[in-house]
């Protein structure tokens, strides 16, 4: 982490700059000191836009996934502009029929050769459509899918420390532009693209010097452009970001309203939202009007192109260069030469709006994933749980240490307990026994090996954890419970809900365990919400058992109903216990008492006491209620 | 369809001036566009086939000149419509956003966050996009197509008929096929906001899915929503594909019945040969326009589908209104009679069955009781977040439903049993209790908290930044910074529900005792788990099954209450004789 320092200290400056303009107090990144969990700080995406090609390079690569579509979709366009240039051609030959006269049998016949080229080219359109259709779904599909993966294997330190609303933005705002683009300018691109081509060769036929004259617009058109879009790249690629903040604003308000409400904070979140909107629509106004003006800027460029043209093929008319027909042909052809640029003018600002959402998803895409640790495959079945810190330092920020040489041992099988006041690691410990988070130095053994040399999945399977923050899915009950062992049995599952004590007030809720939990969970108390997430830890039958203050929203009355179905589970289980309540604690093995780091304190419940020291000053104050 | 439009249509009444002007700078440029041919085919004709060089360039300098007007239209016409239609929405979406925040807990339940997001963003999107689009093809395209359909009658009263015939046809295949598109496009929405859900759970709980090792069961979960997500658009957008062939076709069809009749009418000498060609083109400005109104169409069933879900928020009436009464008194007070509650949409038994419980102002009330007894209920009908729906809630003996609503709220701090950090500094997250309060102010609030002793020591100190829903702090911090919160607000009653859960044992004695010190005179509300935290309040009220089964202080219930004694005992037995 050292040696992004500097990064991080620019990073620091601009979220120092964008912080600034939303609030009024000063506001800097996470400071040091207390542990639990703590991620680096903001890994801050800069506004200023990268390079444009290499994200149309990516974008492409993307649509180029579904190569036979594009193939497919590619001939069809073609036919069909060929279809396009069919039907003219013979609607002139019946007007020239009627006009000369050359008898019905034969107009009859171009009429149904008309028609069946308008029945061809009609089709062609529905295929083509479809085509796009599928394509940029595909596209769009393939763009979510990988940036969900990607976001499912990033390290905790992502969801820790980006917006959880801007995350929600890339994957449907940003994306759902790309999608946009692809199904409608896609199409005229290429056909643009196959006129221009066709055009050009048919011009450079007739007068290679006339061409060159009408080439004098591109570069033109070329400086236009790229000065365009410079202009709209940066108030896209802005209002992206600040469609993300606004994103995250309404998702932070929503999800946390009960706060909101408590403190009457109503106003203050409209103000402040009306803010990022207002700039929103600042933004937004300048993008789409660059947008807007790229298609008469594109227009008048053609006509000075044209004009060009004309003045050239007068002069060289009168010098007798050229014949006129020629003239003619090629002023003709020059016309046909600007529309497809003026088109794709038109939808330019679409284009480059798209890029600035592809930009923002291949940000995501470029993180560096978890560490998957795949070196020896162990089986999870064969972990015994042993575990062994050794030596462990660690800090979510270099300056501030939270474990400093913590060393501990715990054979399988034994029931530990970890007390210590708030932010003295016990959270860490579980962080980094998980794999949450990575150690500085020392090492932790599972079974005598590093937990490095586990795979993630082996070593996460073998331990079941109840955290301290209930995390429950709006899905029912039972798939909820059932969420690390998908397979378990109706028994099993039976059994898991009873040694939660859960069993009793999901039977009485009207639909039981079908029982849908609604996404703030108001259909069930905290508490309850507690014992389903430690019967989903049970389920597990994990060989190493993490409570981390999974209790404290129970009653202590139904807690010691858990603790004695658990009694029975524990066994055989080596199980670490986080938990303020000493009654929780007092049946442990062992306690550990933490403090700056390190174990203050160690032995079982007796020792401890007879100690006099820290647990027992603890202790005494949860018996008297009274301080020290 | 129309009806959601004059609802929102009145979005754009402010910006009226600029939604007329973007049409009408549009005729400007379109009668330019329009004249610009002429003068082109004048610089061939009269320029270069007469080989006067002077000409071209005069006639070109005037194109030029008239088409960088023509520009100048185009440009303002960008300029106003895209000014309007971006104003239009940024207007909904503040009213919309500030519906949402005046909306009661249940409602807000009800629509999900990311459904709430989607429709914020992506919904007002559509219709905006819509609106937009609207203004800048509101000239072009029906003065093409009604010109178009003018001339070709005017040409010859034949075509006229062939065209009352083609017509009707393709009217009624974009309304058919938009009857159809409609509910699609609700649907796609609606996928929409599923993705938006299943990410929205998945970053918030990202722990416990990588802890289950579940990412492939999230990512199959996430499949599903997006596959249907892709169906859905595909379907729709399958459908919509029909459309374009279809309309080509009979109007191509016209082409040739024109054509056909213009034959034998030319073979009656009824019709010129140029006529036949001057319809033919008429028809093909009506076919281009009728496919630039198909596109309005497609984009008005599509923001109609937006437009009803972003009304169903606009037209959301809060719950719970608000009284607008207040009173004189500010001891405190707290008083249910009677009270009967049970969460909307729920059946069953009710959470809270009759419970009378009076609280004198400036008392220190404990409540205890099993889990899922009622005890956040209870607490949640103080501050209005529910109402109950029997029964009564005084504070300071006046009955809630009858105050203003920030009245009664600014009277109670609540710190939640899930403390919500929000993104901002420490101290800014303090200060949600009282903006204008001062440093000091801040810091002594942090210090009643116990927050003060951690906060100070990190290295910015209450300039420290909050990580993304606080996870840069451990869960007992989190607890102190909500409760330094709640204290600032210097309120008359003060809640916590089971706020103090993740603090060690000492620290919450030392919060204990500094609220008793620093908070005379407020009355303090306490649910709790621990015995050792709620035996020095002074009434420690038992709830049992959604009624107070007893309320008295520590000594009197261990000697009547069977419920407390049992509390007792299961959490301090043993440790008698330590002393």
């Amino acid at each position: 982490m050292n040696k992004k320092l500097s990064r991080e200290e620019e990073m620091k400056l601009l979220k120092r700059h964008e912080e600034a303009r939303q609030a009024n107090a000063p506001q800097v990144r996470p400071g040091p000191g207390g542990p639990g969990r703590r991620g680096p700080g903001p890994m801050m995406y800069k506004e200023k836009p990268k390079n444009m090609g290499v994200t149309v390079k990516k974008l492409i690569k993307y649509i180029g996934k579904s190569k036979y579509l594009v193939f497919a979709l590619l001939f069809v366009m073609v036919l069909s502009s060929l279809a396009g240039l069919c039907a003219p051609a013979l609607q002139g030959m019946a007007i020239d029929n009627i006009s000369n006269g050359l008898g019905n049998a034969r107009l009859i016949k171009i009429l149904i050769a008309l028609g069946s080229t308008y029945l061809l080219s009609a089709s062609l359109t529905y295929f083509q459509a479809v085509y796009a259709a599928k394509l940029s779904q595909k596209t769009v599909y393939t763009m979510r899918r990988d940036l969900f993966e990607k976001i499912s294997y990033l390290p905790i330190k992502f969801t820790d420390t980006h917006k959880h609303g801007d995350i929600m933005s890339r994957m449907t705002n940003d994306v759902e532009n790309v999608s946009n683009t692809v199904s409608t300018t896609l199409g005229s691109l290429v056909s643009a693209v196959v006129t221009l081509i066709g055009t050009l060769s048919v011009m450079l036929y007739y007068s290679p010097l006339m061409t060159l004259v009408a080439m004098v617009s591109i570069p033109l058109t070329i400086f236009t452009t790229t000065m365009m879009s410079k202009l709209m790249r940066k108030y896209f690629v802005r209002q992206q970001r600040i469609l993300g903040s606004l994103n995250s604003h309404v998702e932070e308000m929503v999800s946390g309203y009960k706060t909101v409400v408590a403190y009457g904070r109503e106003e203050k979140s409209k103000a402040r939202f009306e803010e990022i909107n207002r700039e929103f629509k600042h933004t937004a106004i300048r993008a789409n009007f660059f947008g807007g003006i790229m298609g008469p800027l594109m227009n008048m460029i053609g006509n000075i192109g044209y004009l060009l043209v004309a003045a050239a093929g007068a002069y060289f008319v009168i010098k007798g260069d050229i014949s006129l027909g020629v003239i003619q042909a090629f002023i003709i052809y020059t016309k046909q030469f600007t529309r497809p640029i003026n088109e794709i003018g038109n939808q330019y600002s679409q284009i480059i709006n798209a890029v600035a959402g592809a930009e923002r998803v291949f940000e995501i895409m470029d993180t560096e994933p978890e560490n998957a640790g795949e070196l020896e495959a162990l089986d999870s079945g064969k972990v015994k749980g042993n575990i062994t810190f050794n030596n462990v330092h660690f800090a979510y920020k270099k300056e501030e240490p939270v474990l400093r040489g913590f060393s501990l041992e715990v054979k399988a099988g034994e029931k530990i307990a970890i007390v210590g006041k708030t932010g003295s690691g016990k959270t860490t410990i579980v962080n980094l026994l998980t794999r949450f988070y990575d150690i500085d130095s020392g090492e932790i053994l599972l079974d005598g090996v590093d937990i490095c040399k586990y795979s993630k999945s082996t070593l996460r399977k073998s331990i079941g954890i109840v955290l301290q923050d209930t995390v429950l899915f709006s899905d029912t009950i039972e798939a909820n419970v059932k969420y690390g062992a998908r397979n378990a049995s109706d028994a099993e599952f039976d059994r898991a809900l009873e040694s939660a004590n859960a069993d009793v007030f999901v039977e009485r809720l009207p639909e039981g365990k079908k029982t849908l939990l609604t996404e703030s969970g108001q259909n069930l108390s905290q508490g309850q919400r507690q014992l389903l997430s430690i019967a989903r830890a049970v389920l597990l039958d994990p060989k190493i058992l993490i409570l981390d203050e999974a209790t404290s929203s129970v009653d202590t009355r139904t807690e010691m109903q858990i603790q004695s179905a658990m009694q029975r589970l524990m066994e055989g289980r080596t199980s670490l216990i986080i938990a303020h309540r000493l009654s929780t604690i007092r049946d442990a093995d062992k306690i550990i008492v933490l403090a700056d780091g390190k174990i203050a304190e160690y032995g079982n419940h007796d020792e401890l006491l007879a100690k006099k020291g820290e647990y027992y000053t603890l202790y005494k104050t949860q018996f008297a209620g009274i301080k020290t | 369809m129309t009806e959601n439009k004059i609802k929102l249509s009145k979005y754009l009444k402010p910006y009226i001036l600029f939604a007329v002007l973007a049409p009408l700078t549009m005729i400007g440029e379109v009668t330019i566009d329009l004249t610009q041919p002429r003068i082109m085919s004048e610089i061939v004709d009269k320029g270069v086939m007469a080989k006067d060089l002077p000409l071209v360039w005069e006639l070109g300098i005037k194109m030029l000149l008239l088409s960088f007007a023509g520009g100048i239209f185009g440009i303002l016409a960008a300029f106003f419509s895209n000014y309007a239609a971006q104003c239009f929405g940024a207007d909904i979406r503040r009213d919309a956003f500030g519906k949402v925040m005046s909306l009661s807990i249940e409602q807000t339940d009800k629509f999900t966050t990311g459904s709430l997001i989607t429709r914020l963003t992506n919904d007002i999107t559509m219709v905006q996009d819509f609106v937009s689009m609207l203004l800048r093809n509101f000239v072009r395209t029906p003065m093409m197509f009604i010109g178009g359909i003018i001339m070709a009658i005017s040409l010859n009263v034949n075509f006229g008929l062939v065209l009352i015939v083609s017509l009707p046809i393709e009217i009624i295949a974009v309304l058919l096929i938009m009857r159809k598109a409609r509910p699609l496009f609700t649907k796609v929405q609606t996928k929409l906001d599923r993705v938006n859900s299943v990410v929205q759970e998945n970053v918030n709980g990202a722990r416990v899915v990588k802890a289950y090792v579940s990412e492939e069961h999230e990512i199959e979960r996430f499949d599903y929503a997006n596959s249907e997500l892709r169906e859905t658009n595909l379907k729709v957008q399958t459908l919509i594909a029909r459309l374009a062939p279809i309309m080509s076709l009979v109007l191509n069809a016209t082409v040739i019945a024109v054509i056909y009749i213009g034959n034998v009418q030319v073979n009656n000498d009824l019709l010129q040969v140029g006529k036949i060609m001057a319809a033919v083109n008429y028809i093909t400005q009506i076919m281009m326009s009728l496919m630039m109104l198909s596109m309005v169409f497609q984009h008005i069933t599509r923001a109609s589908a937006s437009a009803q879900r972003i009304r169903e928020i606009l037209e959301c009436e809060p719950v719970i209104s608000s009284g607008g009464g207040c009173s004189r008194d500010t001891s405190g007070s707290v008083e249910f009679k009677k009270a009967v509650f049970r969460y909307p949409g729920t059946k069953g038994r009710p959470v809270l069955n009759g419970v009378d419980l009076s609280i004198k102002g400036g008392e220190y009330l404990a409540v205890l009781g099993a889990t899922g007894s009622g005890k956040t209920s209870l607490v949640n009908l103080i501050p209005r977040f529910y109402d109950v729906n029997e029964g009564e809630v005084f504070v300071d003996s006046v009955n809630v439903k009858d105050y203003d609503i920030n009245e009664l709220r600014s009277k109670v701090a609540y710190v939640l049993q899930k403390s919500e950090l929000f993104a901002g500094t420490v101290a800014d997250n303090i200060r949600w209790g009282n903006d204008d309060a001062t440093d000091e102010e801040v810091i002594h609030a942090a210090k009643i908290a116990c927050a003060d002793e951690f906060i100070s020591e990190f290295a910015e100190g209450y300039n420290t930044y909050i990580d993304e829903k606080g996870s840069s702090i451990s869960g007992g911090q989190k607890q102190r910074i909500s409760i330094a919160r709640a204290i600032l607000r210097k309120p008359e009653i003060i809640i916590f529900d089971d706020s103090t859960s993740a603090l060690d044992i000492n620290t919450e004695a030392k919060l204990r005792m500094a609220l008793r010190e620093e908070l005379k005179g407020t009355t303090i509300i306490m649910i709790a788990q621990r015995v050792a935290s709620v035996m020095t309040a002074d009434r420690i009220a038992i709830i049992d099954k959604g009624v107070i089964a007893d309320c008295a202080p520590h000594a009197e219930l261990l000697e009547k209450s069977e419920i407390y004694r049992d509390i007792y005992d299961s959490q301090l037995k043993g440790g008698v004789g330590l002393e």
